[in-house]
């Protein structure tokens, strides 16, 4: 008895209905085509489903493909016939599936339709502070190639090494690599792109650069931006080199951009050479100005190369001082004149304020005060002189 | 499958945090009830925010896999393989008269199985933006399961075992092709979905229960 229970149970698994793992089966199974390829597939239906070919229909990417296209080739296998194939609405593949007439789904078929990669182009790269290379490319023409494509930065010390492989992707872009360490200077580097897909590789041309030639940092720091003095229309502007690089950028260029609080056009101060401090000049009283600095590190190590600038720095505000005449005074007459005079008065009553004892009542107060009386009376009547009430 | 150090960290913190976070009450058994209910109410919310982070996710992904998958009324056929993504559809009295314990270990057997699953989706997948939405997703996920521990550790049960070795071999249980796989792709989704429904269920059953629960579990536990 016991020995036959196992045997029974057997027996009971094989004569229960199970649904078939798998009802049909597609045949190209996921294949890759070239964009304008015709293909014939099939769908032959598991025997125990008890469906045939008749009962069949086909779509693609949800769409029912005409009965037109469709060829029985035996009891069970129903055939589909496709023309010029356009590149793959996803990259996932079009879906082509084979369904009973109740519309389920028996099968499918994953079809990758494209075109084989072209080379990448325009390959740039650029180092920060000497210690990694990040580079960027381009796919070869703006074509779509509807298929998923992989690619991979190589690179190599030219005349020895071995090829590396840059692991790091997507840090500056969809197409950008970034290569963190282990680099080399004084000998150039040989550096490429691999596009790889389904139906092909292509291989970009080989860039050859030297680390130092392609050197950027950070923008530089501490950047202060304030008056000069009372004067209307300028700023100093001052910075310290990036700290990154400072024992090497006695060759440095630094470049200055500034504009007005609500305009976005900047002006750019090219000239300023490797200094860090620099003057503006020609600006409008009273407003206040937005300026940013950043720096190109090129002749390091006696590169002869342009070399790269950084980024602007953070914009810094500053406000120039307002002119005398729009400090909501009412001055019909006299305009430049009398700026000037009153200015220079104010400037007289301080150092007289701050040298002598007793005169705590002159004041530019007392100027405004006898310009009023002046003006009220037409006569020249006993001028009171500035220095009288003492 | 091992939980990235990377993606727990973060998690980990806000658990801490959360348990943590307890107003000094003087009652006796006050401060581990009060600490509980603020873990359950902690992984509802977790699970309400999941719920809307998946429809986004979901979305992108079924476009990727294009039509009929990212149809409305697309309902293909479960295969074999499909079953071993852990269901949450359960008959209602059954439902009803789960333990606690039971409740939640259901809760976090599934998460941790389905979080396997996801992981497994990523590799060569699509655009690098749908790469990152699903990565997101996964560390979210992978908080909901931490917080589900922390509930079960904080009303004193004991963690399930761990899902029995990696879900996805190499080579047999893996889909034989690209369709079938992507019809993989769509029922563990939905099944993400139907288990994110049902635990917004859960957990506002387990909120009301909590206090008086605790000390009923106690008496489980001593055996009376």
């Amino acid at each position: 008895m016991p020995a036959l229970l196992p045997l029974l149970l057997l027996c009971l698994r094989l004569l229960r209905a199970e649904p078939p793992a798998y009802p049909a089966v597609i045949s190209p199974q996921d294949p890759t085509l070239l964009i304008g390829s015709s293909l014939t597939a099939t769908c032959t239906v598991s025997a125990d489903l008890r469906l045939r070919a008749q009962d069949l229909y086909w779509t693609l990417n949800g769409r029912r493909l005409p009965a037109a296209s469709y060829t029985a080739l035996g009891p069970t296998t129903l055939s589909v016939a496709l023309a010029r194939l356009n590149g793959s609405r996803q990259q996932s593949g079009d879906n082509l599936v084979c369904h009973s007439r109740d519309g389920g789904i028996l099968a499918g078929s994953c079809l990758y339709v494209g075109l084989p990669p072209e080379k990448p182009v325009n390959i740039s790269c650029w180092s920060k502070n000497m210690k990694d290379l990040t580079c960027t490319w381009a796919p070869g023409t703006e074509g779509e190639t509807f298929l998923h494509t992989n690619y991979t930065l190589k690179y190599k010390l030219r005349w020895y090494g071995r090829d590396n492989t840059c692991q790091e992707y997507h840090t500056a872009g969809p197409y950008s690599c970034h290569i963190p360490k282990d680099l080399a200077l004084f000998t150039p580097y040989e550096i490429w792109v691999e596009a790889s897909n389904r139906l092909g590789v292509a291989v970009s041309d080989v860039v050859m650069l030297d680390i130092l030639d392609v050197v950027t940092t950070d923008p530089p720091s501490d950047v202060h931006v304030s008056r000069v003095g009372d004067l209307e229309d300028q700023l100093s502007v001052r910075w310290s080199s990036p700290p990154a690089l400072k024992d090497f950028l006695f060759q440095a260029k630094y470049q200055i951009q500034y504009r007005v609080e609500d305009s976005s056009e900047w002006k750019v101060v090219d000239d300023v050479g490797n200094q860090t401090s620099c003057r503006l000049a020609g600006l409008r009283p009273g407003t206040v100005y937005f300026v940013q600095v950043r720096c190109n590190p090129f002749g390091i190590y006696g590169s002869k190369k342009a070399g790269i600038w950084s980024d602007w720095s953070n914009p810094t505000a500053a406000s120039t001082p307002r002119s005398e005449r729009t400090a909501g005074g009412c001055d019909p007459k006299g305009g430049e004149q009398n700026t000037t005079l009153r200015r220079e008065l104010k400037q007289f009553f301080g150092w007289v304020k701050k040298h002598s004892y007793g005169c705590s009542n002159l004041s530019i107060k007392l100027y405004d005060q006898w310009r009023v009386w002046l003006q009220k009376s037409h006569k020249t009547r006993n001028q009171v002189l500035p220095g009288d009430k003492l | 499958c091992a939980l990235r150090a990377r993606d727990s960290w973060g998690i980990f913190a806000f658990l801490c945090a959360a348990l943590c976070n307890l107003p000094a009450v003087p009652a006796l058994n006050g401060t581990e009830e009060l600490g509980a209910g603020q873990s359950i109410q902690k992984t509802y919310d977790l699970t309400r925010y999941l719920e809307h982070q998946l429809r986004t996710l979901a979305g992108t992904y079924l476009n990727y896999l294009g039509p009929p998958f990212n149809e409305p009324d697309f309902n293909p056929p479960r295969l074999a393989r499909a079953e071993q993504v852990p269901s949450a559809t359960v008959d209602l009295d059954l439902w009803r008269g789960l333990t606690d314990n039971a409740r939640l270990a259901a809760n976090y057997r599934a998460y941790s199985r389905l979080l396997c699953y996801l992981r497994g989706l990523d590799g060569q997948v699509g655009t690098v933006e749908l790469r990152h939405r699903l990565g997101h997703f996964c560390s979210s996920l992978q908080g909901l399961v931490l917080s589900i521990a922390g509930v079960m550790s904080s009303l004193g049960y004991p963690l399930p075992a761990g899902p029995a070795g990696p879900p996805a071999p190499p080579g047999a249980p893996a889909a034989p092709n690209d369709f079938l796989k992507k019809m993989d792709d769509f029922w563990l989704l939905k099944e993400l979905q139907t288990w994110l429904w049902r635990s917004a269920k859960d957990f506002n059953r387990l909120k009301k229960k909590v206090p008086p629960a605790v000390v009923t579990l106690r008496m489980e536990a001593r055996g009376f």
